[in-house]
């Protein structure tokens, strides 16, 4: 916050304890004097024109995420911390485990210096340590000057800071501070039992967190890519046929190591890093496990061309990475004498073009349910996924009236999504209509055959579902229609429904 | 010196084997082309006498319906043309879908596009958000030779949908050797490449011979509003479930029951009528 010197001190207000209080303050506040938990008139009387703004969780907790997808170039396992907000100490921040990535920016001195400078430059003051276990770089973090300790020393030098380093609540902390307890040397070196039975376990447990007697795992936001090869470059790219080339080297570069595991790709994610900190994320799935670069970079050409407005490329991309997020052995394909295509391949091909451009949910296959509800005999699912279905349509169709296959046809060729109510008179209140309205125009009905009655189905409906009549009805046109009653006269209900379900050939 | 005379024989010796490849592959194409399955008999003789060489499977067609609550006779007739033609061929179709009409709501029913004879398994159902990408779809599906067909499914005559789109459908049609068709729901009469063009709407059914009132085989209005490779024409035909046919039904047939007779006849309707539009 060095980007106003003639302005007042800024800082951000909650409701806490029935007043209102400042919960964060810049650093202009802080060296005048101004301090978290402080009461806005108290604020107030120290500077009169402070600026005041209400805090907002959300948007914090938002950055928070931004920063985290944009510490995804250092490495893939970066969580976010989730404390309880009873927990004393600053706001919330992030672990990154660096484990075999620190050597790629020229060791963690370096790495820690350039990304703290890369926030920095980005407005963002970080504080940032590394140590031996994530309880450790939390203390040294916000307690301590000290930017990276050495492996293996970090318990000594663990013992000079204070109690608050070992995320204590903030009730317990005073209660260890009335007793005259204030570094963790103090504890350390006390028995362990009486601590247990005074403070409970949690004390105990932060502790040995922290000086490494304790494995604590941190939860990666974003599970961990199977493979994955990027690129950084020196000067920003944006142009969308260099993203598609770099898309296609880096795809190579995966492949031998797809070749080595007989692997293919199902579901690839190309991450773009903005210069300035922001990243988008571009995910594909295959129609089968792929492993060409060309048809990779196929998959990535369409999906960058079903968003292009969308996209911003701002100042353009300084780091590319892409990511193999699920993988699949490959089928096994006897390859063409000729050199040509195999069969199959053309249409998948296809299936994968649509499914990048449109987006895989619009490119579906029917499949069949066991059920005899219409609307629920049928679902369409993505191409793209999984395997066919166990039940297939009969081309006969339900059996009609006893005659052995079906004269008529029974069921309609289109099907509305969710029945239509008409108005319809019938002669008898359990036979076919004879005039209905729907859709606000008139209908009457000439010809009719039913009812066929389906029930509901009670495992699922639960009591109280309705049996429904289906009667197939033609108008005085040649029109004809898929109508049926729900309930049963006086069985079910006093008033039957009417709907309108489907519109036959 | 040696060495590069003998890689100019070399590269004249490659040209003439990639010109004799060529040329068979155009062979290949034509003889395809020319093969029976590319006409079809339609099955009725009065049909089939307008078509001087058979139905032309590979090439655009459309399907169109006047009003929109004939779309499921126009999905009937061309289900029905699909079984037909598709006899004897494997491979999936491609069936995509303009988002306007699904507002209208409902969409296909496979349990009733299996009692045509289109297996519902064999239909890759692509619903893009917008026309511009529906034309792309299907553009994109028209290239592809392991379809047995693309259906591009259109509600009215969008601008957008113009000529050249419709010739470019055409030429991958032929090209590729696909059965591609328009079925236009709601829309008028509109110039474009399409070998063929029908309007379909519905008939009163035949009388069903075991139940009075019942309805019988179902039947079809047809016009053959343009044909490229012979004369137009229209009929009425039915559909005859056991031999999973059209069949043509003379022009005299009278056997549509008196409406309703203890009521007055309902007024004259006035004026034109509309699509409908949903009340809910």
């Amino acid at each position: 916050m060095n980007g106003r010197p003639d302005a007042p001190p800024l800082a951000a207000t909650a409701k806490v304890k029935n007043a209102m209080r400042l919960v964060a303050v810049d650093g202009h506040g802080y060296r005048a004097g101004l301090r978290v938990g402080q009461t806005l008139s108290d604020a107030r009387a120290l500077f009169p024109d402070l600026d005041v703004f209400d805090d907002d969780p959300d948007a914090d907790a938002a950055l928070l995420e931004a920063i985290a997808a944009w510490c995804d170039r250092y490495t893939p396992l970066v969580a976010v911390e989730t404390l309880a907000a009873t927990v004393s100490g600053s706001a919330p921040g992030l672990f990154l485990d660096i484990s075999g990535c620190a050597h790629l920016f020229g060791g963690e001195e370096a790495m820690r210096g350039d990304l703290v400078a890369r926030l920095r430059a980005a407005g963002i003051r970080a504080h940032a340590a590394i140590a031996d276990t994530p309880g450790a770089a939390w203390a040294f973090a916000r307690y301590s000057d000290r930017a990276a300790v050495a492996p293996g020393r970090h318990s000594k030098e663990l013992l000079d800071l204070p109690l608050a380093g070992l995320r204590l609540e903030t009730e317990m902390l005073d209660m260890l501070r009335k007793l005259g307890l204030r570094t963790v040397g103090c504890i350390a070196a006390l028995p362990r039992a009486p601590l247990a039975a005074r403070f409970g376990n949690s004390l105990l447990l932060r502790l040995d967190q922290a000086l490494g007697r304790e494995e604590e795992a941190i939860s990666p936001r974003l599970p961990v890519p199977e493979l994955s090869a990027e690129r950084i470059f020196a000067e920003p790219i944006a142009l969308v046929e260099d993203i598609e080339r770099t898309a296609l080297q880096l795809a190579g570069n995966l492949k031998s190591r797809l070749d080595a595991r007989q692997l293919g790709a199902r579901t690839l994610e190309l991450k773009l890093f903005r210069v300035d900190g922001h990243v988008t994320p571009i995910a594909v799935r295959a129609a089968s496990p792929v492993y060409q670069p060309e048809r990779i970079m196929m998959l990535f050409r369409e999906r960058i061309a079903g968003f292009h407005e969308d996209m911003d490329a701002g100042f353009g991309f300084d780091l590319i990475r892409l990511n193999v997020t699920e993988s699949e052995e490959r089928p096994v394909a006897q390859a063409d004498l000729g050199g040509g295509q195999s069969r199959g391949e053309a249409f998948i091909g296809l299936v994968d073009k649509l499914g990048a451009r449109l987006g895989t949910d619009r490119v579906q296959r029917f499949v069949a349910a066991d059920t005899h509800i219409p609307e629920r005999s049928f679902g369409l699912v993505a191409q793209a996924a999984g395997s066919a279905g166990t039940y297939s349509w009969n081309a006969d169709g339900p059996v009609a009236g006893g005659q052995g296959g079906a004269a008529v046809l029974t069921r309609p060729v289109l099907l509305f999504d969710r029945p239509e109510p008409v108005e319809a008179v019938a002669e008898v209140p359990d036979g076919p209509p004879i005039r209905f309205r729907w859709r606000r125009t008139l209908y009457s009905v000439v010809r009719s055959e039913g009812p066929e009655r389906i029930a509901c189905e009670w495992w699922r409906d639960g009591r109280g579902g309705q049996s429904r009549d289906y009667f197939r009805v033609e108008d005085d046109a040649g029109l004809r229609f898929w109508i049926f009653r729900q309930g049963l006269f006086e069985r079910e209900t006093r008033e039957p429904a009417w709907f309108m379900h489907g519109l036959f050939a | 010196m040696q060495g590069t005379d003998v890689r100019q024989r070399m590269e004249a010796l490659q040209d003439a084997v990639a010109k004799v490849d060529r040329r068979h592959a155009s062979f290949a194409r034509h003889a395809r082309l020319r093969e029976k399955n590319g006409f079809v008999r339609f099955g009725i003789d009065a049909v089939d006498a307008v078509f001087e060489d058979g139905f032309p499977v590979f090439a655009l067609h459309e399907v169109r319906c006047g009003l929109s609550r004939d779309i499921g006779a126009a999905i009937g007739f061309l289900a029905g043309l699909i079984a037909g033609c598709m006899k004897n061929r494997t491979g999936r179709i491609v069936w995509v879908c303009d988002p306007a009409c699904r507002l209208d709501g409902g969409q296909l029913f496979p349990a009733g596009l299996a009692m045509f004879g289109l297996d519902p398994a064999r239909l890759l159902m692509v619903r893009p958000a917008d026309l511009k990408s529906a034309l792309w779809a299907s553009d994109e599906a028209a290239k592809c030779t392991e379809l047995a067909g693309v259906v591009f499914q259109v509600k009215g005559n969008p601008p957008r949908f113009d000529m050249t789109a419709s010739r470019r459908l055409m030429l991958k049609a032929q090209q590729n050797g696909l059965f591609v068709s328009i079925l236009r729901q709601g829309g008028e009469e509109e110039a474009n490449a399409a070998a063929t063009r029908w309007c379909v709407s519905a008939r009163a059914s035949a009388a069903d011979p075991h139940l009075e009132k019942g309805i019988g085989l179902l039947r079809l209005g047809l016009v053959l509003e343009r044909n490229r490779n012979g004369q137009t024409g229209q009929w009425t035909v039915a559909w005859n479930q056991h031999e999973h046919g059209f069949e043509h039904v003379p022009a005299d047939y009278v056997d549509c029951p008196a409406a309703t007779p203890h009521r007055p006849d309902s007024a004259p309707q006035m004026g034109q009528v509309m699509a409908f539009e949903r009340a809910s």
